[in-house]
């Protein structure tokens, strides 16, 4: 038995909505009839004794009655809306119309509006993605490290995305088209922001406290604590000692050496970098009195 | 007085049709087209961007028909407002068509 309903998960960027109206302008031709469209997947009907013509509006419809009733007084069927305010009409195709029969915007104004409101939405969230690419450019020049980046490769690609939409509304040329696909954004998009929280959470995220009232054995040194670093990066230690007597703290690779070291009765660091290559470290105190550590390592 | 903005071709017709009378939007479609010598068309998503503005700026209103046979059906109705923009748009295109006559 042939299939008689299909879905497809073609999805395309708000700026190729007359890309997308040409599809299912051929699927119809086909036989294959748009039944529900959907942002990411639509579902179609196989008919092929009827060819439609369709059309997409964008716009937030306050009372759907009056909205659908214009459209069919003009003969054309509502399909339905996806929740992003997309609507989506057809009409059977005659072949003695004429192409602009089968417009929905006769006027150059009506037609701007539309892009307008697309364009509108396009430039918000793309300018929403590039505050975002500011603040976390602001953080990563205080503090540079690998997830921060990330993050702002991806904001800084969806911003360009999507500002390049909004422009695209705003200025039509003929033409002019490298289409992106949505579904490769989306899973770069999605690599990015994951990424960043995969690489976050590799990170020692180390916060940890010890108080002593008093040394039993003199001048011990002691192994109080202990992280690996998965990758090479920039961390942050935050660092606050104080003591009745000299108190040494040191951090050590696995060969032995200290990558920090600092002493006395009190000292304080607030998100000092370090630069730590990926390795086993040990945190050791070497002190002949009562102390208070607090410490972490971001 | 502030002067008003010239209208769009719809935004014209749609008034212009509204004058004669209440109508629905085929019916202003169909008038416009027969007006303008079919010239002028007013697609469906023109025609509801235009009547939802101009319900908004209160130059028509949405009433339903009591005509027998046409009960419910809703209608597009002039208000003053709408008439006077109407005619002040008239005002403006003969102003301009009898600059033309002095070229």
């Amino acid at each position: 038995m042939a299939k008689n309903r299909k879905t497809s998960w073609r999805s395309y960027f708000a700026w190729d909505y007359e890309k997308e109206t040409e599809d299912l302008n051929l699927a119809s031709e086909q036989g294959w009839q748009l039944v529900k469209a959907g942002l990411f997947h639509s579902r179609f009907e196989k008919n092929p004794n009827v060819r439609y013509r369709y059309q997409l509006d964008f716009r937030e419809v306050k009372g759907m009655g009056r909205y659908i009733e214009t459209f069919r007084e003009q003969g054309w069927e509502y399909v339905n809306s996806t929740w992003n305010n997309w609507h989506y009409f057809r009409k059977p195709w005659d072949p003695a119309l004429p192409e602009e029969a089968y417009e929905i915007f006769t006027d150059r104004e009506s037609l701007e509006e539309m892009r307008g409101r697309l364009a509108k939405l396009l430039l918000i969230v793309g300018f929403g993605a590039l505050a975002a690419v500011i603040t976390e450019s602001i953080e990563c020049i205080q503090q540079p490290n690998l997830p921060n980046l990330l993050r702002i490769l991806f904001f800084l690609l969806e911003s360009c995305c999507l500002l390049r939409g909004a422009w695209i509304l705003k200025y039509p040329r003929p033409r002019q088209h490298w289409r992106g696909s949505v579904a490769a954004f989306l899973v770069l998009l999605m690599l990015g922001f994951l990424g960043s929280q995969w690489l976050h959470a590799m990170r020692p995220g180390l916060h940890c406290s010890t108080q002593a009232e008093s040394i039993s054995a003199p001048a011990a040194e002691v192994q109080w604590t202990d992280f690996d670093i998965k990758y090479p990066d920039n961390y942050f230690l935050d660092l606050d000692v104080t003591s009745n007597q000299p108190i040494i703290f040191t951090i050590q690779n696995e060969a032995g050496e200290s990558v920090y070291t600092q002493s006395g009765t009190s000292f304080r660091e607030e998100d000092l970098l370090l630069h730590l290559p990926t390795g086993h470290y040990t945190i050791y105190l070497h002190c002949e009195a009562g102390y208070q550590i607090d410490c972490s390592l971001n | 007085m502030k002067r008003s903005e010239p209208m769009s071709e719809s935004y014209y017709y749609i008034l212009l049709c509204l004058a004669r009378g209440a109508n629905h939007g085929y019916g202003i479609m169909q008038m416009t087209e027969k007006l303008s010598g079919g010239d002028v068309t007013i697609g469906s998503g023109t025609m509801y961007g235009a009547t939802s503005n101009m319900m908004k700026k209160g130059w028509i209103r949405e009433i339903l028909s009591d005509e027998p046979g046409q009960e419910r059906r809703r209608l597009y109705q002039l208000t003053d407002e709408g008439r006077a923009a109407l005619r002040a748009e008239i005002v403006r295109l003969q102003r301009m068509l009898a600059n033309a006559g002095e070229v």
